[in-house]
């Protein structure tokens, strides 16, 4: 649910990048921050473990701009992927508008796609949340490797209905990094005019 | 659906902010802030002594997941959760209380400030809070969501983002 401050005059938006271990969630929020001009932007905040692997979350602020004399900013996070993390998880999904699942190409990842995502609607459904009534998209990172699953056979076991917006990218080159947060923020904000 | 996660607005919230004002000035704080459990500062106000605080987004997501996980280890104990959070470094602490079911009351304190004076102030604002909240009668202010607003924000989004190819 949208959460409006009238004293400040803002609307505000929880985006939450999910996925399996390793598929590119932490590189997209990376991205983002380097592109999104100074002014529109936040600190990056990172809770991650020696080796750089998220532990509990990553954190973005955006400010989108004003209309009506209201802010509209969307706070970005990403979940720690690993399995037993999902505690974590769990957390980061409190009062979530909108969803982007950062999928993997690889072919033996393709089962670690199938699980997060059963993942991700067991832990909306905890807090009354139905995915296919969130604004949703997913990302399909790593297009670039050699051995990387057709776009439509990865489709076909995430999403056999081919309701949900696919869209390939290769975050680490920066391709197809905005798109699906384009696309994300859309949906929440049409989301929003119909449903206030 | 669009909600705030408290209702303050109009005299609400100038007499909330009133209160700040008064637990920075008899407890010593630095600053006081309301942040909901979904990481957003709801509203805040800062001591005149005080240092430009840090990023009040940052802050507000990292008291709200921290106090998440808190909750989260009391229930591995059987309990429902920790009623009140302390940290306190060397020079800098925080206190963080319940104000409501989605929101906290967390004052930030130097080492000028004593811990039991900051306790002791912090619950009675959230006791003289809650009074106030209570006793509101601002009716809620409503905004329009029309085409013109929709489009408005779709130009944003190109111009963040980039437009649709």
């Amino acid at each position: 649910m949208s959460t409006i401050n009238f004293s400040a005059h803002e609307i505000n938006f929880k985006i939450v990048y999910y996925g399996p271990g390793m598929s590119g969630k932490t590189t997209n929020l990376k991205k983002i921050y380097e592109n999104i001009p100074q002014e529109s932007k936040g600190e990056m905040v990172s809770l991650a473990t020696e080796d750089e692997r998220t532990l509990f979350f990553d954190f973005l602020p955006l400010d989108l701009g004003e209309v009506n004399g209201f802010k509209t900013r969307f706070h970005l996070y990403t979940v720690p992927g690993q399995v037993f993390y999902n505690s974590s998880r769990k957390l980061i999904l409190r009062g979530v508008d909108g969803v982007i699942f950062v999928g993997d190409s690889a072919p033996n990842r393709l089962r670690a796609n199938a699980e997060s995502l059963r993942n991700l609607r067991e832990n909306l459904n905890e807090y009354n949340l139905d995915l296919d009534d969130l604004p949703f998209v997913v990302q399909i990172n790593k297009r670039d490797l050699p051995d990387a699953l057709p776009l439509d056979m990865i489709k076909q076991v995430l999403d056999p209905t081919g309701k949900i917006p696919f869209i390939g990218a290769v975050a680490a080159k920066n391709e197809g990094v905005l798109e699906p947060l384009r696309e994300v923020s859309r949906l929440v904000l049409e989301k929003l005019a119909q449903t206030a | 659906m669009l909600e705030p996660s408290l209702d303050l607005y109009g005299e609400t919230f100038e007499k909330v902010d009133a209160l700040f004002e008064d637990l920075l000035t008899k407890s010593h704080g630095l600053y006081v802030l309301i942040v909901d459990l979904k990481g957003f500062v709801i509203a805040h106000n800062k001591a005149l002594w005080a240092p430009k605080p840090p990023s009040l987004d940052s802050l507000a997501t990292l008291i709200a997941s921290n106090y998440s996980a808190n909750i989260a280890i009391a229930q591995l104990f059987g309990e429902k959760g920790f009623k009140e959070m302390v940290q306190q470094g060397d020079g800098i602490g925080m206190y963080v209380e319940e104000l409501t079911d989605k929101t906290l009351l967390v004052t930030v304190f130097d080492s000028s400030a004593a811990l039991g004076r900051i306790k002791l102030f912090t619950k009675k604002t959230i006791v003289e809070v809650k009074a106030v909240l209570a006793a509101s009668t601002d009716t809620r202010p409503t905004m329009n969501f029309d085409d013109k607003w929709q489009s408005s924000t779709q130009s944003l989004i190109d111009g963040l983002f980039g437009a649709s190819k």
